[in-house]
């Protein structure tokens, strides 16, 4: 190696490069993530970050104390819900921290801002975690690779896009950079390490409830190596370290509360660090009694050890002290549990089992490089090599269970991706020593042959450089091809493109909210179906009855039995429920196919599991068993509040042969709606919103005053 | 049931006579005030008041009053006229003026204290005083013109109509001119821009009459006054032109000398004043008037004008960009600078009663609205306009004619103008075109400020629109220094951070000398293999 470039030593050069590259790793992880901003605009995406927004927002509003009390009467109306106790206050506030160092240093940036770009950021931080992590397990190469995938690889895009404010978004930084404290503080025995592994595992519990991974996974790796006989001091010390800290740490959150000493997803760590104090305290006993003794000792005190344990944990679990595993954690062991028992978690789509595609959608080169990386992990097996496999295995599995745990493979899968190609250029891409080697065993001066041959050795090792260079820029197509088409859609504002190539924007959830929030009392109930409460909640500003957060079956059951209900039933409960408006989403006019009516089944189906008398699925199929919305419907669907709202006046402007443009159906001819008033529709009938009649003042039913008005004019049809 | 409802009646009868006689008592409490004042006043007469309301350009109200004044008083020399604005217009007052109507000589006019004390005082009429240019000798006549403008005092009647049914407006009133001065003969003239329905009915005197689109009442001699005090004029007619009230108007100007730059910020919380939907949104009837470009009562679209060299510009509301915004290419009419028209979709049409907030901005080069005193380098004068023009439409057509374009039929009722000068401006000095109702300079804490700026915040209640036409001067120093003060704080506090930087990495922080096993023995296997 030359001397000096630039007036720097070999190892200054070494370590400025590494800076750029990771630099500018960074700047491609950012980048690569802001499509959706560019294309539409700094907008929060789906669901569940309007209600991390919101809650920012409250707590940038209102300060701490307010928001860890926030009781939230405007959710799940009339029960209300303790904002404060039930959520994971990570990401908030670390969104509000960086607000208002912002501020403090004179740069009035928008809370919305910080919010939407606050993924990307966090995504740049994973990639020098990363870094770090696969400098950790084999050195620095390796962990410059596994920066450069995990900073595009489209299973972590697809979670940490620019708007895309979710817990995610920063618990997998989180993930990676406790994982790497941990793996530290293994190799280096240092409590020190082992402390900042709690701390960061306390900032991980705070923000997502993903840590039930770390805190299975790290004694997971614990009892592995004491099983394979690896027991050291420096085990010792960093797992109780870690246990005992981010134990206590994690209960402060409260919506963890005790749980770590009472569930089941904790008992593995607890365990564990009982069995890490007997193997420690054997060691002790080892160096001060015989041989014989020992060995009569620990047989001895085994068994009984474990007969003991398994009995407590037994009688704990049937007496409830300790809690059985939650419907969720069984979903993720058996794949058709939820189906049959849940059937709110089996409506979630990213609760479904991943298809194989998926794997390599998500991943491309990588899913065939993990493998690879698993061969050099095994090949040179040190305690941090026995995570890393641990990780992968698990991580592999839970995969394959529920599509939205790709996330929790990708780390692992580009760590290991790192692995296997820092071998492939350590070995392909060292030119120097193969060449003198050559030039000894033939003894001869360098000539032209000499060059020749240093030719032919050069060759392979070319052609493999050429292919695997080929492969990695293949790689970064596909990822930037995947972002930018499949995961850089906000799903609140909808793109088309017209015959002509135009693009147009289909802005009806915003135009709906927007004319909630300014032409309605700010007091208004509105009822919909759970999916839309948050952006409800966020972009409405309105009371909501049921959202995104289903803790109570029976409530999302009663506005299902709403909506299945037919229009008087529909309309007293919605008066004792004090609704004043109902929301349904209808793409008849448009195509969309992720309307109401097509998730009406789920509703029936939830509405069924807890007032079976009153909702019936079966009676929803017509009598050729098929799923119809026209004429042919069976009559429980054409009395259904839903169908009634979203076909209501359909007709009179579609014509009378009109379709449903997405059940390719022909439309009912007549809807008759007298307890529900029109009050918006939305340019392209994506939301049609009705307000909730009032009782007559003469005490008549809504229909009798109906018929007393007479027939609404039918509208003259141009076309 | 029968019952019930049979006793809600009588409830609801007895509540409504209640409401008339304490009606009946105000309105005898009022006139009796009125009668002290004149008594006060005696001297000066009104020989004859013509009073003409234009209600051609709603929201906006033009109320001019003619009056023929002349000194009765054997040896009282006068040497200002009072007039009386009834408390319920005066907070929809939007401009008083008076003139002399030979020479057109405008008089200073300032609001008269109003006596502290219980509410029939603070809901008793407002006295303006406008001073004479010269005084009124006994037995000498003087010809004033009153001037005033009122915004959104006109109302929908009836309050709710079908969607695409006609509008029918009222103004009603009373019928008499109020004065402190006692009055011979009055007469007043309401013109309307549609067809007049209906209107009250008086007998007395000169009576009422239409003719037209306009009404006469009057006129009325001094006898039938007394009989006629109290009694309400009204005239309904049809009207079916657009009327928006922004119930918050916010305009901000943010001045940076770095980037010759002058950025425009307009916040509009806006409401349409036309009558409500009658039997519920029809979606049906919106979606066909598409087609057969039919009228109904939604505002759809939202003009206004910006100078054709505006850029960046942008239109958010409290949930986002709105998609739907277009702005057309350059427009020129003879006699106006060039400019371009920002046609702002609001997300949903504006039906009436419905409100739509939003913001919109763009910038422009500052140097057109700047000049540096050539004398005094540090002296600069920014002249911005005091308010801006926006025009709601209900048309269905694509392109909107220029003319529509300054129909600027929206009032503002509540003002705020927000000039954001440069950091380190000193002696800021305001201009006005007229009186405010409050002016304040505020600091505030821009990008990456290290001293702060001065923010002058203006208020005002109910502005027309007309005012676009005013500016607001301010005169600032600032110094060639101040210009670079911020990139030099910017660079500071960066070469502090990085000598920090430097000065932790060459300091060991841990008690023991670092280990051998770690850092370096791996930099010692990389370099022996490299080697």
């Amino acid at each position: 190696m030359r001397d000096k470039v630039l007036g720097l030593s070999a190892h200054d050069q070494t370590s400025l490069l590494r800076l750029a590259i990771l630099g500018l790793i960074s700047v491609v992880a950012i980048g690569s993530r802001l499509y959706s901003v560019i294309r539409f605009e700094s907008i929060i995406h789906e669901f569940d970050p309007w209600f991390n927004y919101r809650t920012t927002r409250y707590l940038v509003d209102n300060g701490f104390d307010k928001f860890w009390n926030w009781f939230d009467e405007t959710a799940w109306y009339p029960l209300g819900r303790v904002v404060g106790g039930t959520l994971y206050p990570g990401i908030m506030v670390t969104s509000a921290t960086i607000y208002n160092g912002l501020r403090l240093l004179n740069i009035p940036v928008d809370i919305r801002n910080v919010c939407v770009f606050l993924a990307p950021v966090f995504s740049a931080l994973t990639a020098i975690a990363t870094y770090q992590l696969g400098k950790e397990v084999k050195d620095a190469t390796a962990g410059l690779l596994a920066a450069a995938f995990i900073g595009i690889a489209p299973g972590y895009i697809s979670r940490s896009v620019a708007g895309s404010y979710d817990n995610e978004g920063i618990a997998i930084f989180l993930l990676v950079f406790t994982f790497f404290l941990w793996l530290r503080s293994v190799r280096l025995g240092s409590a020190m390490y082992g402390a900042l592994t709690a701390v960061f595992y306390f900032y991980m519990v705070s923000a997502w409830g993903g840590y039930v991974f770390i805190i299975n996974l790290i004694p997971l790796h614990v009892f592995a190596l004491l099983a394979m006989g690896r027991y050291s001091n420096r085990l010792y010390v960093a797992y109780s370290t870690f246990y005992v800290l981010g134990t206590l740490a994690s209960m402060q959150i409260p919506f963890v509360g005790f749980q770590p000493t009472f569930t089941s997803e904790h008992m593995a760590a607890l365990g564990t660090f009982g069995l890490v104090q007997l193997v420690a305290f054997t060691y002790y006993v080892r160096t001060v009694a015989s041989q014989q003794h020992f060995q009569l000792l620990v047989r001895f005190a085994l068994l009984i050890l474990f007969v003991l344990g398994v009995a407590v944990l037994v009688l704990l679990t049937m007496r409830g002290v300790i809690a059985p595993w939650t419907g969720r954690f069984y979903s993720l062991w058996d794949t058709g549990y939820a189906k049959i028992h849940i059937p709110i978690i089996a409506s979630v789509s990213e609760h479904q089992p991943t298809a194989w595609p998926n794997f390599f959608f998500d991943l491309n080169l990588l899913i065939w490089l993990f493998p690879a990386g698993i061969y050099f992990s095994f090949r040179e097996l040190t305690d941090n090599h026995v995570f890393l496999i641990l990780y992968s295995i698990f991580a592999a599995y839970f995969s394959g269970v529920m599509v939205r745990l790709i996330l929790t493979l990708t780390p692992i899968v580009c760590v290991m991706a790192g692995i296997a190609m820092a071998n492939v250029f350590e070995t392909y891409l060292d030119f120097r020593k193969a060449a003198p080697a050559e030039l000894e065993a033939h003894d001869a001066p360098p000539s032209a042959t000499g060059s020749m041959k240093r030719y032919y050795t050069y060759f392979p090792k070319i052609a493999v450089m050429v292919n695997f260079m080929y492969f990695l820029f293949m790689f970064q197509w596909h990822c930037s091809w995947i972002t930018s088409s499949a995961y850089s859609s906000p799903s609140v504002v909808l793109a088309s493109r017209g015959p002509d190539g135009s693009h147009h924007i289909i802005d009806d959830f915003r135009e709906a909210y927007y004319w909630l929030r300014k032409n309605t009392e700010p007091s208004a109930k509105v009822l919909s179906w759970w999916d839309y409460g948050y952006q409800l909640a966020g972009m409405a500003d309105r009371t909501t009855l049921v959202d995104n957060n289903t803790w109570n079956n029976t409530h999302i059951a009663t506005v299902g039995k709403i909506m299945a209900s037919d229009e008087d039933t529909a309309y007293e409960l919605a008066r004792r429920h004090d609704v004043d408006y109902v929301l349904v989403i209808f793409g008849g006019m448009l195509g969309y196919s992720g309307d109401d009516i097509n998730k009406f089944l789920w509703m029936i189906r939830i509405a069924q599991g807890v007032y079976p008398d009153d909702v019936n699925e079966q009676s929803f199929f017509n009598r050729e068993g098929q799923y119809a919305i026209g004429d042919d419907a069976s009559a429980a669907m054409k009395n259904s509040l839903m169908h009634k709202l979203c076909y209501y006046r359909f007709g009179d402007v579609m014509g009378p042969k009109g379709f449903d443009r997405v059940r390719k159906q022909r439309l009912p001819t007549s809807v008759e709606l007298d307890n529900f008033e029109e009050a918006y529709t939305t340019e392209n009938w994506m939301v049609r919103i009705y307000k909730v009649k009032e009782l007559d003042s003469l005490g008549r039913t809504h229909h009798a005053v109906a018929k007393l008005k007479g027939p609404r004019a039918a509208a003259h049809i141009p076309f | 049931m029968l019952a019930q409802s049979v006793q809600n009646y009588i409830l609801f009868i007895v509540l409504a006579c209640l409401l008339l006689v304490s009606q009946a008592h105000g309105f005898t409490r009022e006139s009796g005030s009125g009668r002290v004042g004149s008594s006060s006043y005696s001297g000066l007469v009104n020989t004859n008041v013509i009073r003409t309301i234009d209600l051609k350009s709603l929201p906006t109200v033009y109320e001019q009053v003619g009056v023929v004044v002349q000194n009765e008083h054997d040896s009282k020399v006068f040497k200002s006229y009072t007039v009386v604005v009834p408390y319920f217009k005066q907070i929809h007052l939007a401009h008083i003026g008076v003139r002399e109507r030979k020479g057109g000589v405008e008089l200073d006019v300032t609001q008269l204290e109003k006596p502290s004390g219980n509410d029939t005082a603070l809901s008793a009429p407002v006295l303006y005083r406008a001073t004479l240019k010269r005084a009124l000798q006994p037995g000498e006549k003087i010809s004033l013109n009153i001037d005033t403008v009122y915004l959104n005092t006109v109302l929908p009647r009836p309050a709710m109509v079908k969607q695409s049914d006609d509008q029918k407006w009222e103004w009603a009133e009373d019928l008499l001119v109020s004065s402190v001065y006692p009055t011979r003969k009055q007469k007043t003239v309401v013109n309307t821009r549609g067809v007049i329905t209906s209107f009250a009915k008086v007998t007395e005197g000169g009576g009422s009459s239409k003719n037209g689109r306009s009404v006469t009442f009057g006129p009325f001699t001094s006898d039938m006054m007394a009989k006629l005090e109290g009694v309400q004029a009204n005239v309904r007619f049809r009207d079916n032109s657009e009327q928006l009230e922004a119930l918050t108007h916010r305009r901000e100007y943010f001045v940076s000398h770095w980037g010759n730059d002058l950025n425009i910020l307009e916040y509009y919380a806006l409401r349409n004043r036309a009558p409500a939907i009658e039997d519920g949104f029809d979606k049906v009837k919106q979606t066909m008037s598409k087609f057969t470009k039919s009228r109904d009562n939604f505002v759809k679209t939202l003009l206004l004008k910006v100078p054709a060299d505006a850029r960046q510009m942008y239109v958010v509301d409290e949930i986002g960009n709105v998609s739907t915004s277009a702005v057309t290419g350059r427009r020129r009419i003879k006699g106006e600078l060039p400019f371009k028209v920002m046609q702002l979709k609001p997300r949903y049409p504006l039906a009436g009663g419905w409100n739509y907030t939003w913001w919109h901005g763009y910038s422009v080069p500052l140097s057109s609205y700047l000049r540096i005193d050539s004398r005094n380098g540090n002296q600069h004068l920014l002249r911005v306009p005091f308010i801006g023009a926006l025009t709601g439409s209900a048309s269905q057509e694509e392109e909107i004619s220029l003319s529509a374009i300054d129909s600027h039929n929206t009032a503002s009722s509540n003002y705020e103008l927000r000039i954001t000068l440069p950091e380190g401006a000193s002696n800021v000095n305001v201009h006005l075109p007229f009186a405010v109702d409050s002016m304040r300079m505020e600091p505030l804490s821009y990008y990456f400020d290290s001293t702060g700026r001065t923010v002058v915040v203006i208020e005002q209640r109910n502005v027309a629109p007309d005012s676009n036409k005013e500016y607001v001067l301010v005169t600032y120093s600032y110094s060639a220094l101040s210009l670079w003060k911020k990139p030099l704080v910017i660079a500071g506090v960066i070469f502090t951070l990085f000598v920090m930087a430097s000065a932790i990495s060459r300091t060991q922080l841990g008690l023991l000398p670092l280990k051998n096993g770690n850092a370096s023995s791996k930099i010692m296997k990389k370099s022996t293999k490299t080697e």
